[in-house]
């Protein structure tokens, strides 16, 4: 088969508004990375959650669907708040500061992903449900050569520039903001400064488990919801976390495109079954040559 | 008690005189198990067992790696995949009925090749630890797992969906080992030796360079130990555990290997395994290994109806209590037998000290 | 050293005295079921057995003797599914096992109880090679895969086209389908696939795929996977602007609830293979939606639910016909001989179902009539047709 130059831009587009939700989701996997030094090996769980949080929102209750995405927002962020209150607080705290080195939180996080797999699978039944969202407003997007880009991946594409945005400015510009970005970097600092510590890991929890949740929603019209679906969209986040370098927030963002990309070039030109691993060859590869990423911050030896 | 602790002893001096006498004894003892438990009981006891056996293999090779040298893994069971899948393809008939990929090794020529070719995976799966650790080293073994297992999915010659079917049993001579009875001996055998085999690891130079660069990695290189060898050494290690367990868990009849026995689900179960045990703790992970498979097969069916729907509470119980475990008992298991131990040299050095003292006067 | 081997054989004899409730009853019939019980409609699948057995002791049991059923999880993973098999057969020591929804669960389930002598029906495996291991103990109640393959490259090679797309996804059922539909159209119509993706068993993405699909402008579609991947690419196929003049072909999985419920609207004009059709005009076909509908809220039963029913049906059959004398290894030869000779069964099944005693696939494939069904409506309150329905030969798709 020759190239062909329209499907090649095809599988480019879609690869971004694909890779875009990964960034987000990598986006909270690298900001509770940066502010509590762990990694959260239960956030696919937080995404799942938020897909079914919109879900509920806007099918059984009726709210419309970019008032269901702040809702479930909202909700997930007061859900993965409590998780890290009630479970990892422990943890963390046991570590001396925020920090644990070691395994404690790499298993706990592996227990509390499979535990939170089967509170959804008690509530939502491990079928799938369709989330069918009214996205009639929204134009279809018409590339030269016959190339369609559908509502959902528009919406999807507008909603994360308008996500990452809303990070960015609370971050830069806003007094929380400066708070977290102190705790991120120095926490003991930061309690010097008078800053509540406590306070802002679980604002920072919170606004990592909303992002995921926003990914969830965003994802659902396209995939349907599945208790199921988050193990994935871990792999895939962690993979873009890594590629743009743990704690790097533009960095999660742009690896979350590259890893979209890259694995959709992949399975249209080497081999489509073989698609979920190149993720992994990619962060793999990055791990190996560059562990720091590719706009990392220095490479920190800490769980 | 106090007759616990005289056991000890006693078995302890034993062990001090004659180093392999305890385990010829405890060989011997598990010899009859298959027909107690057949007899008292039902066949399918002796099938529990044998995967426990494996279950111990694994888990103890997990400890060494995790345990001994500190290093966090969590691709253990794509080694499991590596060696159950070679060794597989290796004794299976060219051309067979299953369709995929086969050499017709016999099998007790295949097994010790899938051990050598799962242990050098495990070099390449430990290579990332030369330069990563914490969580990044578990992120990159993690993906290399689960590659291994996305890559026997969509691989005919490997069995992909349908499944490796009717591989061999090993036989000697005329007798072909496929009842759980005479496949107890085999993995019984190998999860002893395994057992056995951790302790020395654990006892030689090389389990002391190990425990070093656990507790501290620069510590270790200052005092002269080469980290990236000995860590490498820790994975292959555990690689060969995970290799022999893999291997044997293919020949165990019926012989089918489908690759959603090597799921991150089953990971999770190993690591509560381990965690139960005790990292670090060589009883503690086969005591982990043995309560958890039991557990895990009395526990299976039991249904909860909640709103009219029946649900299987197994995984969720699983899973919290990994998250308690990891928070209320973070020594496991392996915590109670150090406890233990400790008590039981102080009170017998308490002894010494008061049976001298009163020689003296 | 010796202690702690101590303290290993004490768990282990403690482990073992809590396992062992094996019970024997002096009257019963045991029948040991295995299936994929993770999602409702499994639930649903296990349940109705259950309900059914009840309602034949209820009904006086078979000639005095009760049955008594097991149900057991295997969560559609073949060491699990061989565990339960094993605790079935020399725990429970049943005289019968059902077993498995998921092929590959029951491919080697299949040795286990050619191996230990137990009768086994299989409820809704359709992989070809479970019948094709020449075990004498093992009888199909579904249609077997190569059947489906038969019935459905020749109706899409004479009503639609041989241009034709194959998405495979890399569970076993699937994979099964679409290789048989493969050798199918290249046997009737010389063609081979124009285009061809074997994809996860779990794919979420299927846009490249369907972008590549696109520009080809084929005839139509085959899409074998299981119900929920299957209803995603559904769905994305018509995201991606292939238009309904492609016809959308299923694997036999399309006939689960969840494929119309999650693909809505995307699920109208698919049509595939099965071995019941909801649309079916019977009575007794009738009757039994309604009582699925009353009893388990199941808008439309799939033919999964009408072979669970079937194998209830025929094992009562068999086991009526059964002169049980009290030796576990001579009762389970019997039950296997009578069920061997359940001949023309006439149920729900889209044909009559027949064994014989033969260890080959002829004999133990029963049912060997398809039907053609097409969704003429998508969503929860999804509407069927039925398009055709086809007798293969025996030997049909076999080397």
């Amino acid at each position: 088969m020759g190239f062909d130059l329209n499907s090649f831009l095809a599988f480019i587009i879609f690869g971004v508004t694909i890779g875009v939700v990964y960034g987000i989701v990598a986006l909270g996997i690298s900001l509770i990375y940066s502010g509590l030094d762990i990694v959260h090996f239960a956030h696919g769980e937080m995404y799942m959650f938020g897909a079914f949080f919109g879900l509920v929102l806007a099918d059984n209750v009726g709210l419309p669907y970019p008032v269901a995405l702040v809702g479930a927002m909202i909700i997930t962020a007061i859900v993965g708040m409590s998780v890290e209150r009630v479970f990892y607080r422990r943890l963390t705290r046991a570590g001396g500061g925020y920090t644990v080195a070691g395994m404690g939180m790499i298993i706990c996080g592996f227990g509390m992903s499979v535990a939170m797999v089967n509170v959804a699978y008690f509530i939502w039944g491990a079928e799938a449900e369709p989330f069918r969202a009214n996205l009639d407003y929204i134009p279809r997007l018409q590339f030269p050569g016959d190339i369609e880009v559908p509502e959902s991946y528009v919406l999807t594409a507008i909603i994360s520039v308008i996500l990452m945005i809303g990070l960015h400015y609370f971050l830069r510009y806003t007094k929380p903001g400066l708070a977290v970005r102190a705790v991120a970097h120095n926490k003991d600092i930061a309690y010097l400064m008078g800053i509540n510590v406590p306070l802002m890991i679980s604002l920072i929890f919170g606004v990592a488990c909303a992002l995921a949740a926003a990914a969830g929603v965003l994802i659902g019209p396209m995939q349907s919801v599945q208790v199921e679906m988050g193990y994935l969209m871990l792999m895939k986040a962690f993979a873009a976390a890594v590629v743009g370098g743990f704690g790097s927030l533009p960095g999660a963002i742009i690896g979350g495109i590259m890893v979209g990309v890259f694995e959709n070039l992949g399975a249209a030109y080497i081999s489509a079954s073989h698609k979920d691993i190149y993720a992994f060859l990619l962060l793999i590869l990055v791990l190996m040559v560059k562990p720091s990423g590719l706009f990392g911050v220095e490479a920190k030896v800490k769980a | 008690m106090i007759v616990l602790s005289k056991l000890a002893d006693l078995f302890e001096d034993l062990a001090k005189r004659h180093r392999l006498l305890p385990w010829l004894i405890a060989y011997v003892l598990l010899l009859p198990l298959p027909f107690v438990l057949a007899g008292l009981f039902n066949e399918y006891l002796i099938d529990l067992v044998n995967r426990i056996c494996l279950f111990i293999l694994l888990a103890v090779g997990l400890n060494i790696v995790k345990g001994f040298c500190g290093q966090v893994t969590v691709g253990h069971i794509g080694l499991y995949a590596i060696g159950a899948v070679t060794s597989a393809v290796l004794s299976l008939e060219p051309g067979g009925f299953g369709g995929a990929l086969g050499f017709g090794w016999p099998v007790w020529l295949s097994i010790p090749t899938a051990v050598l070719v799962t242990a050098f995976a495990g070099l390449i799966i430990g290579l990332p630890s030369v330069r990563l650790q914490g969580a990044y080293l578990a992120l990159a073994t993690l993906g290399l797992g689960e590659s291994v297992r996305i890559f026997i999915a969509v691989t005919p010659a490997l069995g992909s969906s349908t499944g490796l079917m009717m591989i061999p049993a090993p036989s000697v001579g005329s007798f072909t080992l496929d009842s759980f009875t005479s496949y107890y001996y085999i993995v019984m055998t190998a999860a002893l030796l395994g057992i056995y085999f951790s302790f020395s690891i654990l006892r030689s130079a090389t389990g002391r360079a190990f425990q070093a660069i656990r507790e501290d990695t620069t510590a270790a290189a200052v005092n002269g130990i080469n980290v990236i060898q000995y860590k490498l050494l820790a994975f292959v290690f555990s690689a060969v555990y995970a290799g022999l367990a893999g291997a044997l868990f293919a020949h165990m009849q019926p012989g089918y290997l489908h690759h959603n026995n090597f799921t991150v689900i089953e990971m999770v179960t190993l690591l509560l395994m381990v965690v139960l045990g005790g990292i670090g703790n060589v009883w503690g992970g086969v005591i982990g290994a043995i309560v958890v498979a039991i557990a895990y097969d009395q526990t299976k069916d039991l249904v909860f109806y909640f709103m009219d729907r029946p649900i299987v509470i197994q995984p969720l119980v699983f899973g919290l209590s990994m998250v308690l475990l990891v928070m209320f008992m973070p020594r496991g298991i392996g915590g109670w037998i150090e406890d233990f131990q400790r008590n039981r040299r102080f009170i017998r050095r308490s002894e010494e000290r008061l049976s001298g003292s009163t020689r003296n006067t | 050293m010796k202690l702690k081997n101590r303290i290993l054989a004490g768990a282990l004899t403690v482990g073992v005295c809590f396992a062992a409730a094996a019970t024997t009853y002096a009257d019963d019939i045991r029948v040991g079921i295995t299936m994929r019980m993770v999602s409702e409609n499994g639930q649903a699948y296990g349940q109705m057995m259950m309900d059914e057995i009840k309602g034949i002791n209820e009904a006086g049991g078979i000639n005095g003797h009760m049955i008594k059923a097991t149900l057991m999880n295997d969560e559609c993973k073949s060491d699990k599914g061989v565990a339960n098999a094993n605790k079935l057969v020399f725990q429970e020591k049943v005289h019968l096992l059902i077993g498995s929804s998921c092929s590959s669960v029951t491919l080697p389930i299949v040795d286990v109880t050619a191996k230990a002598g137990v009768p086994q029906l299989v409820p809704h495996s359709t992989n070809s090679k479970i019948t094709q291991k020449g075990s004498e103990w093992v009888f199909r109640v579904p249609v077997s895969g190569r059947y489906y393959g038969g019935v459905n490259a020749k109706y899409v090679g004479e009503n639609i086209g041989t241009k034709i797309a194959y998405i495979c996804a890399a569970d076993a059922a699937s994979v099964g389908d679409c290789a048989n539909m493969e050798k199918q159209m290249k046997a009737r119509f010389g063609v081979e696939p124009a285009y061809r993706a074997d994809v996860q068993e779990k794919e979420v993405d299927f846009r490249a795929h369907m972008q590549k699909i696109k520009s080809m402008k084929v005839d139509g579609i085959l899409v074998a996977a299981l119900a929920e991947t299957m209803a995603r690419a559904l769905v994305q196929s018509y995201e991606a602007g292939i238009g309904e003049d492609v016809r959308r072909i299923g694997s036999s999985s399309a006939s689960n609830a969840p494929v119309p419920k999650i693909a809505g609207d995307a699920a109208k004009g698919v049509f595939f293979t099965a071995a019941y059709a909801a649309a079916d005009q019977r009575p007794i076909a009738k009757l039994f939606n309604e009582m699925v509908k009353a009893r388990y809220g199941i808008h439309a039963p799939d033919h999964d639910f009408s072979q669970a029913y079937d194998l209830v049906r025929i094992m009562e059959i068999a086991l009526k016909n059964t002169a049980l004398t009290g030796s576990l290894a001579d009762d389970r030869t019997a039950i296997r001989d009578a069920i061997a000779n359940v001949k023309g069964y006439e149920g729900l099944a889209s044909g009559p179902i027949s064994f014989c005693a033969a260890a080959t696939p002829q004999c133990r494939d029963g049912n060997r009539t398809a039907v053609l069904i097409g969704y003429t409506k998508g969503g929860e309150d999804f509407e069927t047709e039925v398009l055709a329905r086809v007798t293969m030969e025996e030997d049909f798709g076999l080397e």
